[in-house]
């Protein structure tokens, strides 16, 4: 059962980084891509760094070649620290998607953004 | 319990037991001209390093060719019950220092041919090693596909000295060949000189044994460039052997190579595995010179760290002055069948499977 809390307003998401917010004494970073709003626990599950504090980004398609293919463009999020990427709409670790940080529904009422919980 | 000795040195008393073997040209530069040393030294870059008492045991002492083989009969294989015995050469991997790239790949030939013909019929023990000279891949790739099929040669041997990385896509021609002909690609610890200007960082160091004991610096810059460059995915069933480069390091690399792959994936788009993992299913370690620290525990659980039960391969390099004693070997009991012989079977895959079981 999860229970709605209030973030921030909408207008307050940027498009190329988090928006650090606390809802419930919890560190939550909410981005905003082309599908809408997503949010992810601010920990990251490596060493428990500001993993929404780092860049917002792409990066490279796994390929068979020696080649390098720009991939999902504002779609991960690097940890601030050591830089592991995070897919910003499953909160998976993009080497091992075993290691993931928890990620949260966002909804938006008006002006106003909500995390469930 | 059946031995693979992965690293047995067929040395000769003089280089000349290669004349027969060349021709035109490059047999006229080995008969009259410069070499280091006297008629009978193999043409090379030096190393700044002296041994100061040469490499050899001091009770092998070969007067004839022939005594070579004798007394490596009565003082390993026949001594120690060695089943089958990687023959490593010796002189001949130091090719990797010469300047210039087709006398390094005749004498490569010259030494190839020697072996197949003198040493490979001396004895049922014997499978050889094809030395190529890797600072012209496309005449190293060439002589792979020479010699390759030859039904008792078992890999292609490099020195660890290198003017680059083997990772390298410079490289990449030798491994396509290898793939091609089913060999291993193994590198021995040598070949620091010449253009192998890089065998140690931070600048040469100097004394003999200080060097030889951070020599194996160089083999993690190659493990670490193999796995980076993506060599396992374009020759996925490809094994690497290094030979005499120590051991217990090979953990503490393996995990900073996955700690830094997991921050950085996106520089090697190819890779689609740790790189430990890559490890552990191609590269295999020769035991020789295997550390020996004071608590056997920690080397037991260095090697433990490694999967060392299944990424060992026994070596005596048999006859240098730092000789391991298949007698004295310090591995856990329960991975001895395995280290001794069992995991060479996975690598050296024309060994007939029934020797080990003979053996038994």
């Amino acid at each position: 059962m999860t229970t709605k809390h209030f973030a921030c307003k909408a207008d307050e998401v940027p498009q190329d980084a988090a928006k650090i917010v606390s809802v419930s004494n919890m560190p939550i970073g909410v981005f905003r891509l082309e599908d809408g709003f997503h949010a992810l626990l601010n920990i990251c599950p490596h060493k428990g760094a500001a993993l929404c504090e780092g860049p917002v980004c792409g990066t490279t398609k796994q390929t068979d070649a020696t080649e390098f293919v720009y991939d999902r463009a504002g779609e991960i999020v690097r940890c601030a620290w050591h830089g592991w990427e995070f897919d910003i709409r499953s909160g998976e670790f993009l080497v091992d998607p075993a290691v993931k940080t928890r990620r949260f529904d966002v909804s938006v009422e008006g002006s106003d953004l909500y995390v469930h919980i | 319990m059946f031995i693979v000795d992965c690293d047995c040195h067929n040395y000769w008393c003089s280089a000349t037991v290669l004349e027969p073997y060349m021709e035109g040209l490059f047999k006229d530069m080995f008969v009259r001209g410069e070499r280091t040393g006297p008629r009978g030294a193999f043409p090379h870059g030096h190393r700044p390093w002296f041994h100061p008492e040469g490499f050899a045991r001091h009770d092998v002492n070969p007067v004839e060719e022939d005594d070579n083989y004798l007394i490596m009969k009565e003082k390993h294989l026949d001594k120690y019950n060695i089943d089958v015995a990687i023959l490593t050469g010796d002189e001949p991997i130091e090719a990797s220092t010469l300047a210039n790239p087709y006398y390094a790949n005749a004498l490569c030939k010259a030494y190839n041919d020697y072996m197949i013909d003198y040493w490979l019929p001396k004895d049922d023990r014997f499978w050889g090693s094809i030395v190529v000279a890797p600072q012209d891949p496309h005449l190293a790739a060439a002589e792979i596909r020479r010699v390759g099929s030859h039904p008792r040669i078992v890999q292609v041997l490099v020195s660890h000295g290198a003017a680059r990385p083997y990772g390298d896509p410079f490289y990449h021609p030798i491994y396509e060949a290898c793939a091609e002909m089913g060999l291993p690609f193994a590198m021995h610890l040598g070949g620091q000189g010449g253009i192998n200007a890089n065998p140690i960082g931070a600048g040469p160091s100097t004394f003999f044994w200080e060097t030889h004991a951070i020599l194996p610096q160089t083999a993690m810059t190659h493990m670490a460039s193999l796995i980076a460059h993506g060599v396992f995915e374009k020759w996925p069933s490809l094994k690497v052997v290094i030979i005499e480069c120590g051991v217990a390091w090979v953990p503490s690399v393996l995990w900073r190579l996955d700690a830094n792959y997991k921050a950085l994936r996106k520089e090697t788009p190819w890779l689609k595995r740790l790189p430990s993992e890559y490890f552990k299913d191609h590269i295999r370690m020769s035991t020789q010179p295997l550390e020996q620290p004071e608590n056997i525990q920690h080397l037991w659980a260095t090697l433990e760290a490694m999967d060392g039960e299944n990424t060992l391969m026994f070596a005596s390099d048999y006859p240098h002055w730092d000789y391991d004693d298949v007698t004295k070997l310090h591995v856990p009991p329960a991975w001895r069948e395995k280290i001794f012989g069992l995991n060479a079977l996975d690598v050296y895959t024309r060994l007939p499977r029934q020797a080990a079981q003979a053996a038994e």
